[in-house]
């Protein structure tokens, strides 16, 4: 098998998983690896919006794919050769990141309630971009809950991170879909939290996380004004490498870098 | 006149509707089997000789003799939950999986949303 599945999932939504997503993709593909995003949030999707991608400029989507009117080369939008706008996005051009967007078009996300998925020919858009791609590693950036898709993504992925607040839902949500991914043989599964106030104590959460669940807490991210400010406008750790949030993301990246 | 692939086609297309596996079953499969799943959702297809080297290359105590793999194999294509081509040492396996069944909410729901998102309001109840 060639590149690696990377799964970003988290239990409830409004953990930040398509912005965390967004980010680590471009993160490693900063490094200088050939790395592909796919929005598997077909009911809601937006992690488009992080890399500059508007509906005008969209071309084939996965749903374009799923009905068989595109192939997965036809979908797949090299980020690295179009010109996009934010300072720290811009810093991609020339890298070798692609990302397949889910339709925003309210018509077709309709069809596909309506008319269920096919997950053999997702699963095999999957395996397809990876080696038409030959990508090193693609992220899939899946629907929060515990869906059928999340579950195909987290029973193909070789790393699964699991996004949660210090919440006690968001502990509870996490403690079933880290049951599931164990089921599932998941080889490298990881913690991140995300949104921490900062008068927490940090390493206290991920010595507690970490007893809890007896799975590697990556990151401990601050909530952060800055980002919410930053409005999904750019990419926020491109843009502002040294702020605490962006340090904290980048303390993933070994972790996906040197799983087995 | 269909040509062979064709037939072939239709075929698994048929069967495929029938049924399939769904990741929750994977997870409940022996390790083993799960373990076979996953290459196979991975590689997409596997051969019955690469089938036999990923078991082979697992450890003692998971590791299932040929004879318990054929008739693994042979109940788990029974179910659809693989798709079997071929037969023997030269048959090829897919995974088959189960297809997220669309919405139960009335086909007028859609429509009507349809509608909406084309800025036509829906036609009135009579």
């Amino acid at each position: 098998m060639a590149g690696k599945i990377v799964s970003i999932h988290s239990f409830r939504g409004g953990t930040g998983k398509s912005n965390t997503t967004a980010n680590l993709a471009s993160q490693v593909a900063m490094t200088g690896k050939r790395v592909g995003v796919v929005d598997t949030d077909i009911q809601s999707p937006g992690i488009h919006v992080l890399f500059g991608l508007d509906e005008h400029k969209m071309g084939k989507t996965l749903n374009d794919y799923l009905h068989g009117k595109a192939s997965i080369r036809e979908v797949g939008y090299s980020v690295g050769d179009n010109k996009v706008e934010g300072e720290g996005r811009s810093q991609l051009a020339g890298k070798n990141l692609f990302l397949f967007p889910s339709s925003i078009k309210g018509k077709e996300i309709s069809q596909i309630l309506h008319e269920g998925v096919d997950f053999n020919k997702l699963n095999e858009g999957l395996q397809t971009a990876i080696t038409e791609f030959n990508l090193d590693y693609l992220f899939i950036d899946t629907h929060p809950g515990l869906n059928e898709e999340t579950l195909l993504s987290i029973a193909t992925s070789d790393i699964l991170i699991i996004i949660l607040r210090p919440d006690n839902q968001d502990l509870q949500g996490t403690a079933v879909t880290v049951d599931v991914a164990r089921s599932l043989d998941v080889p490298n599964l990881f913690l991140m939290v995300n949104k921490a106030l900062p008068k927490y104590d940090f390493a206290e959460i991920k010595k507690d996380i970490e007893e809890q669940f007896q799975a590697i807490v990556t990151s401990v991210l601050p909530l952060s004004f800055d980002m919410a400010e930053n409005a999904s406008r750019d990419l926020f750790s491109l843009r502002y490498p040294d702020h605490e949030w962006s340090k904290a993301l980048k303390n993933i990246v070994p972790h996906i870098l040197n799983a087995k | 006149m269909p040509g062979l692939f064709d037939r072939l086609d239709k075929e698994i297309k048929d069967s495929q509707k029938d049924g399939g596996i769904s990741p929750l079953d994977i997870a409940k499969l022996p390790p083993s089997l799960r373990k076979i799943m996953r290459v196979m959702l991975r590689e997409l297809q596997l051969t019955y000789p690469r089938i036999c080297e990923v078991m082979d290359a697992m450890p003692e105590q998971d590791r299932l003799t040929h004879a318990e793999l054929d008739e693994a194999l042979a109940a788990l294509s029974e179910q659809f939950w693989l798709i079997r081509i071929g037969e023997k040492e030269k048959a090829i396996y897919k995974v088959n999986l189960r297809r997220r069944a669309g919405s139960t909410l009335m086909a007028g729901i859609w429509s009507s949303l349809d509608e909406k998102l084309k800025g036509n309001p829906p036609s009135k109840p009579k």
